[in-house]
């Protein structure tokens, strides 16, 4: 077990960080703290566009970061639940 | 072309091939309801409490694999579909349901008939939209379809605010083509290097399963597995999901798995040293305590959805795509190494099966009893039902004992003709279920097997068989309990049968549906068995409902012993244990 930071790049829609929020809760995974951004600083993000192949616009996305202490199979299980979540443009773990 | 919400709606419903919308009026979604009214390309099916929309809309989509489309109003219509949401998240099954909801002016007011939808599916949907604005309505219905049906399949939502479908206001109507996620890309094609690793693994098996699920049949891969075993000739098992993926009839298959499973398929998962999933996802009910899961197998996992792979039994090999896709890559690649594949690897291992099977394998010939000394046998009643439909009806079940018989003795041999809530386990399921498979296929058998405490649960959808003429067979297995309560309370409290018996208070089902018009027959010698249930199968043009008193004492063989037991660990019998 360890304390981890996930970072979470989302679409900035509504419901999706309650999506997220709801996600921890229902699979029993505990938030020590949460942080929301919008993404303004688009020059900072260059590795997650070419990683998504995709161009961010300023204010489109929101960035999350929760950490919360796990073992690293049920670190893998959250980035996996958290990807598949429809909103979702990449969840990983920020080292 | 310009046209009001309510009419988009529709008219985008209609574009996406819908043919029947399974649903209930209200308040908020009455504009939506002029609109149907208004058309003639889509039927709408008014059932008789909003869980059975959903529940006959997800048998809709079981047997046919096209999403079931649901429409209720805000409120209690939007919480009453709630159960069948969660039946379908839980089997990966495509459905859309539309919800009303109040005006948008009002969300947040605790105004009459509100309820947060959204919130309060949020855990049991794959995805859920709100519209905002009329003109935004093409492109929900358009990703909610694509959502629901793409990747691992399931639920999605779409809440309407009323005010989005008033009449009176009118925007351009372009229809679209299609839609494109980027944040959502679920893997189709399998990695080849890892369908390499695999073909490694499965030549110098000795003892292999192949293992296949309700991911199989959602991606209509089984005549892809059917062509891979030719090659393999392994040893397969179907979960509860599963059934019917792989052709019942075929000397290799083994039957079902798990905590009902047959004797030979949890001896075989037990002792394997590879195991091959196929859309199955090892949950509590196939793998028994993990830690004790198969200790010699190495593990081949196909999904299409990584968050399956590697929870709750570590994958040695993983393939990531649609099932299909990976299997006809697999069957590919084997194909060129044909020359590798020794048969003689196997061949103690399926005489060590074969033996299995001998020992304890079921006896499917309980039918042939005839002597009014005994009690009907549960069972039986599903082998006489599997012989007069010569195994060729929709089979739709509910939960419980009758459940597990239906699965165990009647014997699939094509997928989406067994429709059952197996991750969820819904009491209710079969009738409104069985009303969506016959819808989509008049012209077939449709069988709804259940028991007296599940028919009850959703039982009100008989009116909606009147209406809509739906004549499908319902085969009550009546033990006169909550049996498989029972079953429990037998073996693991004492005999305590806590209130899972009702008194006496059963009502007359033979009575009871002949008021809605419909026929009954109630059944309680052997004697009467199979004459009576011919002459129920003869009736055509009616909904027949038989009534069968079986024997309240049976309990369904073999059970995995819990907790702390592995596959090997069964109850064969009332005092039989392995
Ligand atoms: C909605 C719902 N409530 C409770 C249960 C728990 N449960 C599982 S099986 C069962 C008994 C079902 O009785 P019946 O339909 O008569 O089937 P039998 O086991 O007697 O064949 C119950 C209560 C359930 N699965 N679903
Ligand atoms: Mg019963």
């Amino acid at each position: 077990m360890m304390q981890r930071e996930i970072l979470v790049i989302l679409e900035n829609k509504p419901g999706a960080l309650a999506r997220i929020v709801g996600l921890f809760h229902q699979r029993g995974y505990n938030i020590e703290s949460l942080h929301v951004d919008p993404v303004t600083d688009i020059e900072n993000y260059k590795d997650i566009e070419v990683l998504l192949n995709l161009k961010l616009k300023e204010n489109e996305v929101s960035k999350l970061l929760i950490t919360t202490t796990v073992s690293d199979n049920l670190l893998r299980q959250i980035l996996r639940q958290i990807n598949k979540l429809i909103d979702v443009l990449i969840a990983k773990e920020e080292i | 072309m310009k046209l009001a919400g309510n009419d988009i709606l529709i008219q985008s419903l209609i574009n996406e091939g819908v043919e029947y919308v399974f649903g209930y009026p209200g308040g908020a979604a009455l504009h939506i309801y002029d609109a149907i009214f208004n058309q003639n390309e889509l039927e709408h099916i008014l059932v008789r409490h909003e869980q059975g929309a959903t529940h006959a809309a997800d048998g809709y989509a079981r047997a046919t694999g096209k999403p079931g489309v649901v429409l209720v109003t805000s409120g209690p219509g939007a919480t009453n579909a709630i159960t069948g949401i969660a039946t379908a998240f839980m089997d990966s099954i495509p459905m859309v349901v539309l919800s009303g909801q109040v005006a948008s002016h009002l969300i947040g007011t605790d105004a009459f008939q509100e309820t947060d939808m959204i919130g309060i599916s949020r855990p049991i949907v794959k995805h859920s939209f709100t519209i905002e604005s009329a003109k935004k309505i093409p492109q929900v219905i358009k990703e909610a379809f694509y959502i629901a049906t793409s990747g691992r399949p399931g639920p999605v939502v779409i809440d309407i605010p009323k005010d989005t479908t008033a009449p009176d206001k009118l925007f351009d109507f372009k229809p679209l083509d299609s839609v494109e996620i980027r944040s959502y890309n679920p893997p189709i094609e399998p990695d080849p290097k890892q369908i390499e690793r695999a073909i490694e693994a499965i030549l110098k098996a000795k003892k292999p399963v192949i293992y296949a699920g309700g991911g199989a049949i959602n991606s209509n891969a089984s005549k892809e597995l059917f062509e891979l075993n030719k090659l393999l000739n392994f040893p397969v098992t179907n979960t509860l999901m599963g059934l019917g993926v792989y052709p019942a009839k075929e000397d290799r298959f083994m039957g079902m798995l798990g905590m009902h499973g047959t004797y030979q398929s949890n001896m075989a998962m037990h002792n394997a040293d590879l195991i091959i999933a196929i859309g199955a996802r090892f949950d509590d009910r196939i793998t028994n305590t993990p830690d004790l899961f198969a200790p010699n197998a190495k593990i081949i996992h196909f999904d299409v959805d990584h968050s399956s792979v590697s929870k709750i039994i570590e994958a040695n090999i993983a393939v990531f795509g649609q099932v299909k896709n990976s299997l006809i890559e697999l069957i590919k690649q084997l194909k060129a190494k044909n020359d590798l594949i020794d048969e003689n690897l196997i061949k103690p291992w399926l005489e060590e099966i074969d033996k299995w099977t001998e020992l304890h394998g079921l006896n499917h010939e309980l039918y042939k009893e005839n002597s009014d000394k005994n009690m009907i046998l549960p069972q039986a009643v599903v082998q006489h039902v599997y012989n007069i439909t010569e195994g060729k009806a929709f089979v739709t079940s509910d939960v419980g004992q009758h459940q597990m018989f239906a699965a165990q003795y009647y014997h699939f041999d094509k997928p989406r003709y067994w429709i059952n809530s197996g991750g969820l386990g819904t009491m209710g399921f079969g009738l409104p279920a069985a009303m969506g498979v016959k819808l989509a296929f008049p012209e077939e058998e449709v069988v709804c097997i259940t028991g007296e405490g599940s028919i009850q649960m959703c039982i009100q959808e008989l009116s909606t068989c009147t209406q809509y003429n739906l004549p499908v067979k319902i085969i009550n297995i009546n033990n006169e309990a909550l049996g498989m309560v029972k079953q429990w309370q037998d073996m693991n409290y004492g005999g305590r049968h806590s209130e899972s018996t009702y008194k006496s208070s059963l009502p007359n089902f033979v009575e009871l549906v002949e008021s809605y018009g419909h026929v009954g027959f109630k059944i309680e010698k052997n004697s009467e068995l199979k004459t009576t249930l011919e002459k129920a199968f003869s009736i055509k043009d009616k909904l027949v409902f038989v009534d069968i008193y079986v024997d309240p004492g049976e309990h369904v063989y073999p059970m995995l012993v819990a907790p702390n037991g592995s596959l090997k660990d069964m109850w064969l019998s009332k005092d039989k244990k392995v």
